[in-house]
């Protein structure tokens, strides 16, 4: 007997009746992810023992003289920190404010923190919430100190050796730091400034200039 | 006909079956060609995160004629420069071009199934040809001239930025039914 | 779940191929533009002489299908709204631009699809009609320096209603649907009231 009524309906009310039951459901819809997500445990756990996730300091370097800007570089620390001394071309999105950061799911993300342990964390968050190209500094900024800013070198290096001495030598110059003998206090000791560095152009950010309109109508 | 005697009574024919009697099969029920477009619409938004358009294909192939007379010319203007960008892909190889190509062929195709393609102009009886091509162009001018302006057209802003709910694109939906009913009366004389 | 539509955002396939991707939904756009009647002037116009109101209900029936779509495929994690493009809102322009182009729509009877989709049905005042869109993309384009203040002015960024009214997302969708159903019937009883006046 129920079906009775629905077949007395004109092609078009039962369109009209569709649209109020899908219109009327969508009251309850949330397009944004919201914030309790699914994750795959094995898949990231597979990720974290292939250390497919990290980035080594020395890669970021050279990610960054490269000028690279198909990445964005995240410092996950506080804003007073960051203004203290961040790694050119990072940019402050403070852990917490992470999960509604202006981040979009298609872009590479690189994230750093003092010792790691947030950006690990934060590394978690962004693969919960869907995000797939994102990676750690590996050691964060104090591995950044040890590898790039203030290197050491050995005293008595074979030809080929001097060649990437000399190399890193210009890296930590390039970033304001300095590389230090063996007996001087240990990195993380060494008071940090804020270089200034002229990276040109692409600072982290695709050079719109001369790109040709591709969206809109 | 009976048919003549109608449209020379009442300016505007609207029944289908005098569509039918003129050419071809009568039009698919609005409601089903909506669903359709919408779906197609729908496509677009899932396969690649844009929606629909056509105003742009009409920049797209302006710059290009632009710059192939004069590149200094297009690279100086700030509006049709955008359209050339470094000159490393060519200014029609653009997805609305291509999109609109695609809505020559699917309009062609739809109207050949349903035997609605012939070789006409659309006006009134009493009107001259002439005088519905002056309009036609006139209207096109004002048309390519808001749609710029507005950043889009009734495919780009009012289908694709109404179904993601774009806040200008509604404004500019009910703009657009304001001009066009505001002059309307005044335009009757091409359909009598 | 992991997303991964919009399929081009997250790099399956490359420029080249969404060129045939843009044929081919240009051919689907172009085929039920036809289908509705669209490639014909005189249909289109009577919309404002309301005597038959089909451009109403093929607009806004598409509008209610893809936005159901987006909000139930984004609500399942299958859809990633956030890469879907929004162009930014920038008030005056648009709206002052959507009064030229509702006049030019009346005037002319088509608007840049409809106008290819009739030139492609054979009718010489849709290729006429084209023409004249280029000559005023022609005219715009060598006034920007006039209109590029009006043209910046007002921006909003990209703006969604909900985000406007500050009303959840699945809210808006719903009253867009009722606003559809009512504006539906009610055509039914204008286009209802002009065929007895035909008659």
């Amino acid at each position: 007997m129920s079906r009775a009524w629905f077949s007395k309906l004109s092609l078009e009310q039962r369109l009209a009746l569709a649209a109020l039951m899908l219109g009327g459901l969508a009251l309850f819809a949330r397009t944004d992810g919201g914030n309790v997500v699914r994750l795959d445990v094995k898949e990231l756990a597979g990720i974290v023992e292939r250390e497919e996730d990290h980035v080594t300091p020395l890669e970021l370097a050279d990610w960054i003289l490269a000028r690279r800007a198909d990445y964005r570089l995240i410092d996950v620390r506080s804003d007073t920190e960051y203004a203290e001394y961040h790694i050119p071309t990072a940019e402050n999105v403070p852990v917490g404010s992470l999960p509604d950061a202006a981040l979009l799911r298609n872009e590479t993300i690189v994230l750093y923190s003092d010792g790691g342990i947030h950006a690990y964390q934060a590394w978690l968050l962004l693969r919960a919430k869907g995000y797939r190209s994102v990676y750690t500094l590996r050691g964060g900024l104090e591995q950044w100190k040890e590898d790039v800013l203030f290197p050491v070198f050995a005293e008595n290096a074979s030809p080929d050796e001097q060649a990437r001495i000399a190399k890193l030598r210009e890296v930590s110059r390039f970033f304001g730091g300095k590389p230090r003998s063996g007996d001087e206090a240990p990195a993380a000791a060494i008071a940090l400034e804020l270089p200034r560095v002229d990276l040109g152009a692409a600072v982290g950010v695709v050079p719109r200039q001369g790109k040709k309109k591709k969206e809109g109508c | 006909m009976a048919s003549t005697m109608h449209e020379a009574v009442r300016p505007l024919p609207r029944s289908d079956a005098v569509v039918q009697a003129v050419v071809g099969r009568p039009y698919l029920n609005p409601y089903l060609a909506g669903i359709g477009l919408g779906l197609i619409l729908l496509a677009a938004f899932v396969v690649m995160g844009r929606g629909l358009g056509a105003s742009g294909a009409f920049s797209a192939t302006v710059a290009w004629a632009v710059d192939a007379a004069s590149p200094e010319r297009a690279a100086g203007n700030e509006f049709l420069a955008p359209y050339i960008g470094d000159g490393s892909t060519h200014p029609l190889k653009a997805w609305l071009v291509f999109e609109v190509i695609g809505v020559f062929a699917g309009a062609l195709l739809s109207g050949l199934l349903a035997g609605r393609v012939r070789w006409t102009v659309e006006k009134g009886p009493r009107v001259s040809v002439a005088g519905r091509l002056g309009a036609a162009f006139a209207g096109g001018m004002l048309m390519g001239f808001g749609a710029h302006l507005a950043r889009g057209c009734t495919s780009g802003q009012a289908l694709t930025g109404g179904a993601l709910l774009n806040a200008g694109a509604w404004a500019f939906m009910l703009s657009v039914f304001a001009g066009a009913y505001a002059v309307a009366h005044w335009m009757r004389w091409q359909w009598r | 779940m992991e997303m991964t539509a919009p399929f081009y955002k997250y790099g399956l396939f490359g420029d080249e191929a969404s060129l045939l991707v843009a044929f081919l939904i240009g051919i689907g756009f172009g085929f039920f533009l036809e289908r509705a009647g669209f490639g014909s002037a005189r249909k289109l116009v009577a919309q404002f002489y309301l005597t038959d109101l089909a451009v109403f209900k093929v607009m806004f029936t598409a509008i209610v299908t893809a936005m159901l779509g987006v909000t139930y495929l984004a609500w399942m994690g299958l859809l990633d709204l956030s890469l879907v493009y929004l162009v930014p809102t920038h008030w005056a322009p648009q709206i002052l631009g959507g009064l030229v182009l509702g006049v030019g729509f009346v005037v002319g009877g088509y608007c840049p699809g409809t106008s290819v989709a009739s030139l492609a049905t054979g009718r010489l005042d849709g290729l006429v009609y084209a023409l004249g869109i280029g000559a005023g993309t022609v005219g715009f384009a060598f006034l920007f320096p006039l209109l590029r203040g009006l043209y910046y002015a007002t921006p909003a960024g990209p703006l969604t209603l909900p985000q406007l009214l500050h009303l959840p997302y699945g809210v808006v969708v719903f009253a867009v649907v009722l606003m559809a159903l009512a504006g539906f019937y009610g055509a039914s009883l204008i286009e209802a009231r002009a065929s007895r006046k035909e008659g």
